[in-house]
């Protein structure tokens, strides 16, 4: 009889951040073995695509990733524009950086709920889900909706900003700037906090080059890389920030880096807000069964708060994309870096971990 | 292992007891019902004395969830098919793409956006006629 226990991890798990399972193997506490298991979450995006006129689709392609899905409605846009030949305007580029930039914050903040219960902390879900609503509710002023926004469009965005939305989005980020350091002394420089994360989760620099990791885990790598800066797109080359990054390459690591990435969003925001020109927020389209995209093939990546995403599509010439691809950060973090990193560990540090490296498993199986 | 006391990290965390004498972001008791924000995507409505029947809204929406059908209800005189459309939220994502195609703008959002039935097939839903 082996000394070790088998148990399946999820997929119906409070600790799991969304549909895939873990098996593993447990030597007591201590995690000998794991085996990941995603795929859960087939939904057949790239699929359903294919068979709806490319104005159809882009209600499909925010569905990709729940908790961030602006940076794929950006994606598909982008990549429509480039085949089709469009350009947007400036305020409709300097609007669609805001909604980045929002989805961004709202983004962390729901990573901070996960990764504060992961561990037990109480307190920081509960404010950082209440901070996040006010953002949602910023969502629903501009947009119509709270999580999927169905708002940037081929050709630029669906509608223009509400008059009060500068006043009120000012409210928000002055309120979440006198918040933040106060996430910093209950979370952030909690001692109990930094024992149980630092040390936990330590991924190899090389590795992470190598494997192509993303996001706060690439920079918590100390790799300072991100498209918003080597790759600009939209308006990010005239906006001024920078690309914080960590040295300890663990969970503590990944935590500050996006600790800090929330302070260079408020630092877009309000740069966006003072710069928005006033002008035309959509270009004219065709009707949608007669939008014929020309054949052609474009690659356009963004940069989501969880890594790069990049959009691979095809088009022969019809109303409908021949073929699209989604790349998303999740698959790389939660494939064979969480089996890597799990080995050794504690039980208690799957639900750590696993929200340490900003998986989605939504997105991984599109 | 060694030992090292973080005096600064096992003190801040209870700066929180500060904000108990704060007022709080939950809603308390009872309860008024938040105002949801002008072009809230909720329910559909449709001036039927302007809608035209032409099924623009049917044919752009990716979830087939719009029908087109008759109506007992008074209708546009210039409306072409003499049908009206009829939405199922089974289906609905609220993406709001039949409201941006419709030539006559009678179609459109309300903010209401809560329905209650044990009545599954009321789910196939005709939009309140409002102008």
């Amino acid at each position: 009889m082996s000394g070790t226990i088998r148990i399946f991890h999820g997929p119906q798990h409070p600790g799991v951040t969304g549909n895939m399972s873990l098996e593993l193997e447990l030597d007591g506490e201590t995690i000998v073995a794991a085996t990941t298991h995603v795929g859960y979450l087939h939904r057949g995006f790239e699929k359903l695509i294919e068979r709806r006129t490319v104005l159809q689709a882009f209600t499909i392609v925010c569905r990709i990733c729940v908790p961030e899905p602006d940076p794929n409605e950006e994606n598909f846009a982008r990549g429509i524009e480039e085949l089709a030949g469009l350009e947007i305007s400036e305020r409709a580029a300097y609007i669609r950086v805001m909604i980045l930039e929002l989805a961004r914050l709202q983004a962390h903040l729901l990573w901070l709920a996960g990764q504060g219960a992961s561990i037990g902390h109480e307190l920081v879900p509960q404010w950082a889900v209440g901070d996040r609503d006010y953002i949602l509710d910023l969502f629903e002023e501009i947009t119509g909706g709270r999580v999927y926004h169905m708002y940037i469009y081929p050709g630029g965005v669906k509608r223009d900003l509400p008059e009060a939305l500068p006043e009120h989005l000012n409210r928000v980020l002055e309120a979440l700037e006198q918040r933040l350091p106060a996430y910093d002394r209950i979370f952030f420089d909690n001692a109990a906090v930094r024992k149980r994360l630092q040390g936990v989760g330590v991924v190899d620099r090389q590795e992470a080059l190598r494997n192509g990791y993303a996001g706060p885990v690439l920079r918590g790598c100390g790799i300072a890389r991100d498209l918003r800066r080597d790759a600009p797109y939209l308006v990010y080359d005239q906006l001024q920030f920078e690309v914080p990054t960590a040295d300890g390459c663990d969970a503590y690591a990944r935590a500050l880096v996006r600790r800090a990435e929330m302070d260079q969003s408020i630092r877009l925001l309000r740069q966006a807000i003072a710069r928005l020109p006033s002008g035309e927020i959509q270009c004219r389209l065709p009707k949608h069964r007669k939008f014929q995209i020309p054949r052609g093939e474009t690659y356009v990546q963004s940069e989501s708060a969880r890594g790069a995403f990049g959009y691979y599509m095809a088009a022969d010439g019809s109303e409908y994309l021949r073929r699209l691809q989604v790349h998303g950060p999740s698959m790389v973090h939660a494939f064979t870096l969480l089996e890597r990193l799990l080995i050794g560990a504690q039980l208690s540090d799957v639900a750590l971990i696993m929200n340490s490296l900003g998986i989605c498993p939504p997105e991984i199986e599109r | 292992m060694g030992l090292t006391l973080d005096i600064k990290g096992l003190i801040t965390p209870f700066s929180a007891l500060g904000l108990s004498v704060r007022k709080p972001h939950t809603l308390n008791y009872p309860r008024v019902p938040r105002e949801p924000a002008p072009g809230y995507r909720g329910f559909h409505v449709n001036d039927l004395s302007q809608c035209a029947g032409c099924g623009n809204c049917q044919d752009i929406c990716m979830n087939e969830a719009i029908d087109m059908v008759r109506t007992d209800q008074e209708i546009n005189p210039k409306n072409a098919s003499g049908l009206v459309p009829r939405i199922d939220y089974g289906r609905c994502c609220w993406c709001g793409l039949c409201t941006d195609v419709c030539g006559p703008d009678s179609l459109r959002f309300e903010a209401d956006c809560i329905y209650v039935s044990a009545d599954a097939d009321s789910f196939l839903y005709m939009p309140k006629n409002q102008a």
